[in-house]
């Protein structure tokens, strides 16, 4: 697939502190670009059901809302710390870090 | 190649609040512009808690027992066991924090509250710490506590946070959430939701009160203190005392905590709020605290809890937390005692009279609750 923006937000936790990103794959150096693409790819994003949510307690976890946009298709996966399937979790802190990156250039 | 368009991102909405309405017009327009765009982002979405505690791992026990893990950096939970209950201090910080910070936590429930650890039968107390890299954040899992070690990833002078085991009342907080679940079972959603995270704040605080063997009056009532690097404008996450003056920094913001009803945060994020309406009950609690003086978690302490174990439900909302304080106040004290007053006077200060009456049948979500078969 051809990753072309990403829309990542956090919410909740301890702090209750929302941190959030929106950034086009093209304006990343080219080394980040391609390790998401490839982590995206390898959890065949499009495919992942909306809301990968557990059923128990959530209580001061991070909530995790990740939209992916190619030229083809727009998809939107809700999840949570313990929730996010262990593939998952590279892709998330590397997005946390974008977004925290990218507040400080504000 | 596609056109670039980086639209940039954003911290927490409140302190984008502030630039929107504060900064310098390049400020402004910016802000408006990522506040508008996180809008569009922002999906109606709730966490429903199942509180179901047939799931667990840990076996009950005699007393108190815990362990103490290390994630390595890792999300694999619990990680690889490194104190176990009566072995000695590691040369490790945080494990050690966590070891005794659940210690404390269990002396306080067991000797003032007479409750044998979390599920009131000796439940075991698994702490992991180290858990992934740059996590700054602390969270209770339904079975065990965890523990980041902030953003420790980050050069030193762009660092906000601190390993989350730093300060006693944050594990007191988390394992009350676990005392919540199996007790009151309170819906992490709005107000039942800022009522859980309340409790956790109520009894993580009264943690180091015990610890520190300080009177409602030394205290300091902060929620978090040690937790902020020295970058960061503020002396923790909450306060008890003053909510919404714990912080307030150009990165981070300003807290946006409220101390009265009027000032009442309606809002999807957070779950509903969960860790900003939190700052009523808990102003509630220490006016209550104050008034009665001496050691917060004596009576005080044991009015909440009492309240929190037999009376609240899922669906309490703060008006159901008020009456039910001050009706365990005269069960515990006496009606008219000076106690159930202080309760009165507590909630009082915060907008809120007891004996007014609650929505019939708990409101919309205890409805839809029963419907789906979750609520009590």
């Amino acid at each position: 697939m051809d990753v072309e923006r990403i829309k990542f937000e956090r919410t909740g936790g301890f702090a209750g502190m929302r941190i959030a990103a929106d950034f086009e794959l093209g304006d990343l150096p080219e080394e980040e670009a391609h390790t998401l693409a490839e982590l995206l790819d390898d959890l065949d994003f499009g495919e992942l059901p909306e809301q990968l949510m557990s059923d128990s307690s959530m209580s001061d976890q991070f909530s995790y809302t990740i939209t992916v946009e190619t030229e083809k298709w727009k998809h939107t996966v809700v999840t949570g710390d313990s929730s996010a399937p262990e593939k998952m979790q590279e892709l998330l802190q590397m997005l946390n870090q974008l977004a925290r990156k990218q507040a400080r250039k504000q | 190649m596609h056109k670039h368009h980086p639209i940039h991102c954003i911290v927490p909405p409140h302190m984008l609040e502030g630039i929107a309405t504060k900064g310098t017009e390049a400020q402004k327009r910016l802000a408006i512009s990522t506040l508008k765009t996180s809008e569009q982002m922002r999906g109606q979405r709730r966490a429903l808690a199942d509180f179901s505690a047939a799931a667990f791992r840990v076996a009950a026990v005699g007393g108190k027992e815990r362990i103490v893990y290390d994630a390595k950096n890792g999300s694999n939970l619990p990680g690889t066991a490194v104190r176990k209950e009566g072995e000695a201090p590691t040369a490790d910080v945080a494990v050690n924090e966590a070891y005794d910070g659940s210690g404390v936590t269990y002396d306080i429930y067991k000797e003032i509250y007479g409750r044998n650890s979390i599920d009131a039968n000796g439940m075991r107390l698994d702490s992991t710490v180290h858990y992934q890299k740059g996590y700054d954040n602390a969270f209770w899992d339904g079975q065990q506590m965890v523990y980041g070690d902030g953003d420790e990833n980050l050069p030193v002078s762009e660092r906000l946070f601190n390993r989350f085991t730093i300060a006693i009342d944050i594990i007191g907080h988390e394992l009350t959430h676990g005392v919540t679940q199996f007790e009151a079972k309170l819906t992490y959603f709005q107000q039942p939701g800022a009522l859980n995270e309340s409790m956790s704040d109520v009894f993580g605080s009264l943690v180091k009160q015990y610890q520190l063997k300080q009177s409602a009056s030394q205290a300091d009532w902060i929620i978090g203190a040690g937790l902020f690097t020295s970058n960061v404008n503020g002396v923790g996450i909450r306060s008890m005392k003053a909510p919404g003056t714990a912080y307030n920094d150009p990165v981070l913001g300003k807290d946006p905590q409220p101390a009265h009803m009027k000032d009442y945060v309606n809002t999807v994020s957070d779950n509903g709020g969960v860790h900003i309406n939190s700052g009523i009950p808990n102003h509630a609690f220490y006016l209550t605290a104050l008034e009665l003086g001496g050691n917060a978690w004596e009576k005080a302490g044991q009015i909440w809890y009492v309240t929190l174990r037999d009376k609240l439900t899922s669906s309490s909302k703060f008006q159901d937390c008020a009456n039910l304080t001050h009706q365990t106040a005269a069960e515990l004290f006496g009606v008219g005692s000076m106690e159930q007053q202080a309760v009165k006077n507590g909630w009082a200060g915060v907008g809120l009279t007891v004996g007014a009456p609650t929505e019939p049948g708990g409101g919309c979500l205890a409805a839809l609750l029963r419907l789906l078969g979750i609520g009590k």
